[in-house]
Formats: structure tokens, sequence, C-alpha cells
């Protein structure tokens, strides 16, 4: 009898053990990146929905190297048209969206548009239509904010417009903080200071670092000025049912784009938003109901995300 | 993974998880309760006999009279005619029509929940047995005597009962889900296949025997209603001790079988978007890749992970009941399985209002609001001025709502315990051998209290 009493005590104790490990290890497992500092991270890029026709066969890769402290981008590329300027820059969304890249990175939020609050590069086309770039930063873009890197056209950035809003000191800055290859210095004039919706149709490409990662939700909802944008393509949502987290009392902030025209129901809330077709909208209502809601396609009836409002 | 969008049918919010630190105070005060137990428990029985006081003679004649037995009888069939009514000729959205919320909350949640407060509520409202003992009465009023009915096979027992709990539940949460076969229509076609086949068995073994053994509705809320303080016997209407009616609810076959499938099956649904989302998520994968559509190895993998819910907690009971053999004096395993049977209905109570307890609240909302003014969903009637009360969810915060259901499964492994406790003591003289038994009914409630928390805090992944 006595044994009996002992492998109950030993079984209660166990199964108190299994099940505060148990507690304690799902919340540690999405801090757990540390150990991935010095990896690099790359992607492919890909010609984005809609690139001019002469640049729909660009193909290549980026990379993105953190290393004591700073970062470092690269890319190469073939399928350019050949003896053109172009630029990239590293952008905190992934290239799923409808806007690829989304909002450019920065390392302070809101603040420039130039170097060395963003990391820009810029380059030009050989005459096969080939090209490589280098930028590098003293400080860490941080983990999972590296969500692509999109390659414009530096022709459809216009120079006259940079210029009268007086960007120029961008170019010593620049030229001291980056090293280009293969860049006509000489012709330098950045304008991508310039409003960001400018920029919208001058995509040409776009590799995708961490932007699935950004994607998920805490990394986009939590940063301070990104609202994070839900994609609908085909009626289902890019990358499956978004999560996005909020809590009681603070604003619900998020867009949604989508191919076709769509009725966007938040459930319990009951706030329904038309989007035209190709277009996006935005929500945004204060979150007083706590629990799980579900935001859906409300003709198709299929899930977009989940809003987790905690108390 | 491309996964099939999960449209809920009346449920367009979720419970938040229970958060780690309530996860582990929770798990805390069960072991320390447990250990409790162990220490102190009582050495002669105390639910074994019901104490029941009777209310007097005039109540009993009022509430059991034939004139209220009628009128309940009548209400029940009004409002089940209603159900399949407006699930046939009502609006095709699940959440605007009175059949579903009617059936699968109001019903389906409330008699249990009330019941076991209050005694068996079900019985008689039960439409069924109503149609049926009216057949009867016209039966003998015309033939000038009783209907002859086949003997109820006794092996049967409460099987059909535990099948068809299942069943229903598959209906709910398996068939229903992914949005295409939860619908007012299908619901109500159900219903008049299941209304067809009760009286079919009523007519068949009798409306009171069918009731007490195999309709499903009767004995899944009536093993709740076994907790409740209110019991009638001899006609007369009783107040009883709590719980104490559960003693003797197990004694017919199967028994186990209903409660077990009550447990299970509130686990699966707890646990099909959360706990089990990984591993049914991977079986609907081979289905899909073996060429069947989405939609049927959505359903596929649900049906094997609820049946193996059952299997899981099945065997977690025997196991128990197999380690009770082991302590010198011991009856028979098939007495012992029976035995602590009843001991589980206290923790399916627990389950089901862990779960379901703020769907039931937020759902009701709906049921007394804009259901009742506009059963059909047309919105055209409004038949009670109430067709604008619509669901407020902030009637329960997040934080009240963890709290309950923590309590609940708290208080359910406490009432579990002290069932078995005295189970125990009836069985076995000696009072240590008594203690020795239910360390293993400890076990199978402390690891029953467990997943139950654990599939609170990993809801909804």
């Amino acid at each position: 009898m006595k044994d009996a009493k002992k492998l109950v005590v030993a079984l209660l104790v166990l199964v108190a053990a299994a099940a505060i490990t148990a507690c304690g290890s799902s919340d540690s497992s999405t801090t757990d990146t540390s150990g991935e500092e010095n990896v690099p991270v790359s992607g492919q890029f890909a010609p984005v929905a809609d690139a001019p026709a002469g640049d729909s066969k660009v193909d290549g890769e980026a990379e993105l190297t953190r290393a004591d402290g700073g970062t470092t981008v690269s890319l190469s590329v073939t399928g350019l048209e050949p003896k053109t300027e172009y630029v990239a820059h590293l952008h905190t969304g992934g290239c799923d969206q409808a806007d690829p890249g989304g909002p450019h990175f920065q390392f302070k939020k809101g603040g420039s548009e130039e170097p060395p609050n963003e990391i820009h590069l810029e380059f030009s086309s050989n005459a096969a239509g080939e090209g490589e770039a280098e930028a590098s930063s003293k400080r860490e873009v941080p983990i999972g904010e590296a969500g692509s890197v999109v390659i414009h056209s530096a022709e459809g950035e216009s120079h006259h417009e940079a210029a009268t809003e007086g960007s120029g000191e961008a170019e010593t800055v620049m030229a001291s903080l980056f090293v280009h290859e293969g860049v006509d210095h000489s012709k330098e004039g950045p304008g991508h200071g310039a409003q960001p919706e400018h920029a919208h149709s001058e995509k040409i490409a776009c590799a995708e670092l961490e932007g699935a990662a950004a994607g998920e939700g805490e990394a986009t909802a939590g940063a301070g000025e990104d609202v994070p944008t839900i994609v609908v393509r085909d009626g289902e949502p890019v990358g499956g049912i978004q999560t996005l987290e909020f809590s009681a009392g603070e604003e619900i902030r998020f867009r949604v784009s989508s191919d076709a025209a769509e009725e966007i129901h938040v459930h319990g809330y009951d706030i329904a938003k038309d989007v035209p077709a190709g277009g996006t909208i935005e929500f945004d209502f204060p979150a007083e109901l706590e629990g799980i809601y579900e935001a859906e396609l409300e003709g198709l009836g299929v899930q977009i995300a989940e809003l987790r409002i905690n108390p | 993974m491309n996964f099939l969008p999960l449209a809920h049918a009346l449920a367009s919010r979720q419970d938040l998880p229970v958060p780690a630190w309530l996860f582990a105070w929770g798990a805390s005060i069960v072991l320390v309760v447990s250990f409790f137990a162990l220490a102190a428990g009582w050495r002669t029985p105390r639910f074994e006999q019901l104490h029941e006081r009777s209310l007097g003679a005039g109540v009993s004649r009022v509430l059991l009279g034939p004139p209220t037995q009628v009128l309940c009888g009548a209400v029940g069939v009004f409002l089940l005619g209603f159900a399949v009514y407006a699930g046939l000729e009502g609006t095709e959205a699940p959440d605007r029509n009175f059949a579903l919320t009617f059936l699968f909350v109001t019903c389906w949640l409330g008699f249990p929940f009330f019941s076991a407060i209050f005694g068996d509520l079900f019985r008689p409202f039960n439409p069924w047995r109503a149609i049926g003992r009216a057949a009867g009465a016209g039966f003998r009023l015309i033939a000038g005597q009783r209907a002859a009915h086949v003997a109820y096979p006794e092996k049967l027992g409460r099987w059909p009962a535990a099948i068809g709990l299942l069943a229903v539940v598959w209906l709910e949460v398996v068939y229903g889900k992914g949005g295409t076969g939860f619908n007012p229509e299908t619901v109500a076609t159900a219903t008049l296949v299941y209304s067809g086949y009760t009286l079919v068995m009523m007519a068949v073994f009798g409306a009171e025997e069918w009731c007490e053994r195999g309709e499903v509705f009767s004995v899944y809320f009536g093993m709740f209603g076994r907790l409740g303080i209110f019991g009638t016997r001899d006609g007369q209407l009783e107040r009883r001790r709590p719980f104490a009616a559960a003693t003797t609810w197990a004694t017919i076959p199967g028994s186990a079988a209903v409660v077990i499938a009550s447990i299970s099956t509130t686990s699966f649904d707890g646990g099909q978007e959360g706990a089990f989302k990984d591993g049914i998520e991977t079986v609907y994968g081979w289905f899909l890749d073996w060429g069947a559509s989405p939609t049927l190895s959505l359903r596929l993998s649900g049906t094997i992970f609820m049946l193996l819910c059952f299997a899981g907690v099945g065997l977690i009971y025997l196991l128990g009941v197999r380690g009770m053999r082991t302590v010198p004096g011991a009856p028979s395993l098939a007495t012992l399985r029976v035995g602590f049977a009843h001991t589980l209905i206290p923790i399916a109570l627990a389950y089901l209002v862990a779960h379901y307890f703020s769907f039931f609240v937020f759902q009701e909302q709906a049921q007394f609001g804009f259901l009742l003014s506009d059963p059909l969903g047309t919105g055209t009637t409004d038949l009670f001025g109430t067709v604008n009360w619509e669901v407020d969810y902030k009637v329960l915060s997040a934080n009240a709502i963890w709290y309950v259901q923590v309590a609940a499964l708290i208080a359910g492994h406490v009432i579990g315990l002290m069932l078995a406790h005295d189970r125990a003591l009836v069985y076995w003289p000696d009072y240590r051998n008594a203690t020795a038994s239910q360390y293993w009914m400890l076990a199978v409630m402390v690891a029953f209290t467990c997943f139950g928390l654990y599939l609170l805090s990993v809801a909804n992944g």
C-alpha cells in the first residue's frame, strides 16, 4: 500500500511538472532567435506583378548579413534593361503584399527617408543587363524587420522633383556610408526621398528576406506607424489566416488589400467595409471587446484574419 | 498549410486561451486539493443516500399533476415543431435562424447547466416522451388495453444513447465544420429523422423505457440532472442532497460510455483548433493526398480524432478501474467499472462549463433578443419588440471567463473526488483499503482535470 501511495505522489508531481514546463516552453519559443545573428538571410528576385514589360525576366539574389552590430545588404541581378540606372531599397514587408515590400525600412521610424536612416542601393546595369550592388550600415537591422529588397527604376524617380525639394545633401551622406559598385556617381541625384506612393508604380522586382516573418503580425503590428496589411488574392489570405494581436483599449488598425471587390466583415465588432478590386481599405476602431474575433470575406465566407484582443 | 477556413456557424467570437500563470495556479490548486483529499477523507459514505425531504403534497399535486404534465409536454412539442419549421422555412444564415441557437445552445447547453442545479428539467418538456405517452394513452382509449412492448435487451443498456451522443456532437462539430453542413435546413431535417427514429423505438420498447436507456437527450440531460437538488419519487416532488442521485445513475449497462462520450466530445471540440490542430491537419493532409475532397478529408480527420478522444478518455478511466482491482478485497472489474462511472459526471459538467459557458451567455442574448422576435430571420417581423437586441460581448470580460473556466474544472474535480471516495467506502469496509483504491481514481481525476486545463490554455493555437 505504501508503494502505491508513493507511486501516485510521484505521478502527481510528474503531471504538475509536465504541465508547468509545457506552459513555460510555449512562451520562450518565440523569442529565441538570438543565435541567428550572423547568418545571412537571402531571397530570390522576381518581377513584381505590375513590372514594366522590359523587366519581366529579372532574376537574381539579395542577401542581408548582420555582423558586429552592423548590416550589409548586397544584390546581384540579371535580366535588367542594359545600361540603365536602378535603385533598390530595403523594405519592411514581404513581396506578397499588394504594394510589394510595403514601406521602406527605417532605423528610426518616421525619421529621415534617406540613408543612413534607410538602406538604399544604387547601381547601373551593364550591357548584358546585369547589375550588382552592396551597401553597409553601422547599425543592425532588427531581426524580422528586413522584409524584402525591392528594385526600382531610377529613371522613374524624378530628379527634378528631388532637386527642388532640396535633398541634395543626401549625395554626400551616401557616398561616405555606402559602397556602390558599378554606379556612375556623377549622375547620382537620389529622389527616393519623395513620396512613397511614387515608388509604387516604378517597382520592378522584389526579393523576400524576412517578409513572411514580418507579415505574421507582431513585428508589423507592434511597430509604431506600421499598419499590418492582409493581402487577399484569389479569394484567400496570402500566407494563410493572419493573427493580429491587440490589447483592450488600444486602437485596432489594419489594412486589407484585395485583387477582387469584396466586403470585409469583422465579427463580434460587426464592422463591415467594402474593398474595391485591386484596392486597399483600412480599419481603425477601438479594441473594446476582449476575445478572439474573426475577420472574413463576407461574400465568400472565407476567414482572412483573427483578431486577438487581450485584456 | 492551406487549411480549410473554418466558418463557425454560430460563434463569431472565441475565448482567449487561459494564460500561463492562471494555468499554473489552476494545476497547483488541483494538486493541493488532491493531496488534501488523500489525507482527510471521511469514513462513512455521505452521498450514497438521498436524504430527501418532500416538498409537500400540494406542491407535488400542482407541479406533477396531469394538467401540468400535459401543458409542459405541449410546450415541448410546440417548441420542437417550431424549431423544425424555422429551420426549413427560415433564413439559411445560421446565426439568424432560431433553429440552430435554440437546439444547439439553449437546449443542448441550457438543459445540462440548469439540470445540474435543479434536477432533470428535460423530462417534463421532452417532446418525444410527450408524444409517446399521448400515443399510449390514445391506444388504451381505443383498444381498451395497454400497448404491448418488446422487452428491452438488458445488455444493450445505454449504448444507443452513448452512440447517439457521439452522433449529435459529430453532426455539430465535425459534419458542420467548414460551414458546409451545419445550416438550419440540415439540422431541421436531422431533427425530423431523429424524431421518427425515436418514436419508432418508443413504440417498440415503450416511451419510458426508451427514455431511460436509448433516447440520447433524455439520457444525457438526465445524467446531469442527477447532480441537481430536486427529484421525484412515487409522484412526490422532493428536495435531495446535491450530487446524491448520481450514485444510482450508472447501474444500467453502457452508462460509463455515455459519460465518457460526453467528456471526449467536449475535449475534441475544445482541442480541435488548439491541442489537436496539428494532428488533425496532418491526417487531413493524408486524406487530401489520397485524393479525397477537402470537405471529405476534413470530416474524416475530425471523425478519427473524435473517436481517438473517446478511446483515450475511456482508456484512462479503465486504467484507473484496473488499478483499483489490485487493492485487497476489491469487487469484480465489471462492478468497479459500473460503480465509479458516476464519479465522472461532475468532470463532464466541468468540461461543458469550461468550454461553452461564455458561448452560452453570449448566444442566449441572441436567443432572447433578435431570434425571439424574428425567428425566421426575415428581417420583417418583430414579434416581441426585441429585434434590435444584439449580442453584447462586453457582459463578460476575458478575465471573468478565465476564472469561471478554471473554477469549474477545480469544482468538478473536487466533486468527482468526493463521489469516488464515497463509493470506495461502500466497496471496501476497511477504511485503509478504501483510501488505497482512491489513489487510482485520484490519478484519473488529476489526469482529466489537468488535461482540461491544458485544452483551455492552448485553445485556438
